[in-house]
């Protein structure tokens, strides 16, 4: 049996793994461990092992219940869910799922939709043909942060952030840009995975009409207001119709 | 008007809101939020700032509700972790000054095993495993660690509290946590 509490090799990484988890670290060293993280599923694992290991303590925390406010907001934020059995969702979901979030991927995908709008393998075909817009969001520096494609019939939006967001801290929003200059919130968005969301009807118009979309960092735990950024706006792109 | 949900349940809940259930996600917030604000309070110690993060973190459980897995984390702890990181980003984000409180306080409010509504969620077995393998270490390290994970402070802030030298904190709560993985895996 090793001893548990040596230096170097893999109990090494199990410490430095605990001390992410329990945020110890200083914004330096926790900076790395997050890079760490990101890069190195096995460190990853452990990081998730120690969440597990130490949620326990959580348990003896008073509880207090919130606000009669606090649910409106946050359901005023969902992005609404689309019909369960809608196979168009089906595919989306599983376009998001098959997809490695790695940029080359996710341009295939959204060529290979426009030019299969509907999909064999997916039972009944989707009651219109997909109307799809496609933006990828560039850096100033010119990197590319994101794919985005949206597909105005049905309201579903499909993200797909390369690595250059990773490790941030704040938390990338996503903004539509309105023809006439405007922006308008979509919401906070995952910069580190793919993800999909509905729009729904209340935002549908807008991004169907929005000629660019754009992603400010935002405070964590912070939510602007729907018609102006708070933080820096660090990438937009244009969006094109396939 | 906390809900009592198993875990099972909750886990359920959980993994319909992830295909964009929103009744369900409801009776994931009506089971868990008490709990969730609890974390977020005690790292925070300001109840607007931990309910603007109790919003935020259920508006990031609502996207990646989807990502959760029940063969590999327990609901609750998901959710946990998730509030927990959230308000120790915004504590550390430079805009709040949270009150100290002493190791001693804290280990006393853990200590307190009053019902709470969000128990039944907990997998008991667990937590007292937890709490067994803490207690088998010195007061001073379970104590810090304790208090972490409680408070979101960091080994900086913990060896000023505790007026003990960085490389000293870090040593007992890096050998404690080695300690501790290696009881709860016996």
């Amino acid at each position: 049996m090793t001893d548990p509490t040596k230096n170097g090799g893999v109990d090494e990484d199990l410490a430095l793994a605990g001390e992410l988890a329990l945020r110890v670290l200083s914004p330096e060293d926790e900076a790395a461990a997050r890079a760490r993280e990101s890069a190195d599923p096995a460190f990853a694992a452990h990081v998730e092992a120690w969440n597990e290991r130490l949620g326990g303590l959580a348990d003896g925390i008073v509880s207090v219940e919130p606000s009669l406010w606090v649910w409106p907001r946050v359901e005023a934020g969902l992005t609404p869910p689309a019909a369960a059995n809608d196979n168009t969702v089906v595919f989306w979901r599983r376009w998001a799922i098959g997809s490695t979030g790695l940029l080359a991927a996710s341009l295939v995908a959204v060529v290979m939709l426009a030019v299969q709008p509907t999909p064999a393998p997916v039972a009944a075909p989707a009651p219109s043909p997909a109307v799809i817009r496609v933006a990828t969001l560039t850096l100033q520096n010119g990197a590319a942060a994101m794919t985005l494609a949206y597909d105005a019939n049905t309201g579903e939006l499909y993200l797909a952030p390369t690595n250059e967001m990773a490790g941030d801290t704040r938390v990338p929003h996503l903004w539509l840009v309105m023809p006439e200059g405007g922006v308008q919130l979509v919401g906070a968005i995952d910069g580190s995975a793919t993800s999909r969301h509905n729009l729904g009807q209340a935002l549908s118009g807008p991004a169907g009409a929005a000629r660019a979309v754009a992603v400010s960092m935002e405070a964590p735990g912070h939510t602007p207001s729907a018609d102006k950024p708070d933080g820096p706006v660090v990438a937009e792109g244009a969006f094109q119709r396939l | 008007m906390s809900a009592i949900l198993t875990r099972d349940e909750l886990a359920q809940a959980l993994g319909r809101a992830g295909e964009g259930d929103r009744a369900a996600f409801r009776r994931v917030y009506d089971a868990t939020s008490a709990k969730l604000l609890g974390v977020t309070l005690r790292i925070l110690a300001d109840r607007q700032l931990a309910e603007d993060v109790l919003q935020d973190t259920y508006l990031t459980v609502w996207r990646k509700a989807g990502s959760f897995d029940a063969s590999r984390a327990s609901p609750i702890t998901w959710l946990v972790t998730i509030a927990r990181n959230r308000a120790i980003d915004r504590l550390r984000s430079g805009a709040v000054m949270r009150k100290s409180t002493p190791i001693d306080e804290a280990a006393t409010v853990i200590a307190d095993d009053a019902p709470s509504p969000a128990e039944a969620l907990e997998t008991v077995d667990d937590v007292r495993r937890l709490n067994d393998c803490l207690g088998q270490l010195d007061d001073r390290t379970g104590g810090a660690i304790r208090t972490a994970f409680i408070e979101g402070m960091t080994y900086d802030a913990l060896a000023v509290r505790e007026n003990v030298p960085l490389g000293t904190m870090k040593s007992w709560i890096r050998r404690g946590m080695m300690r501790l993985r290696v009881c709860l895996e016996s």
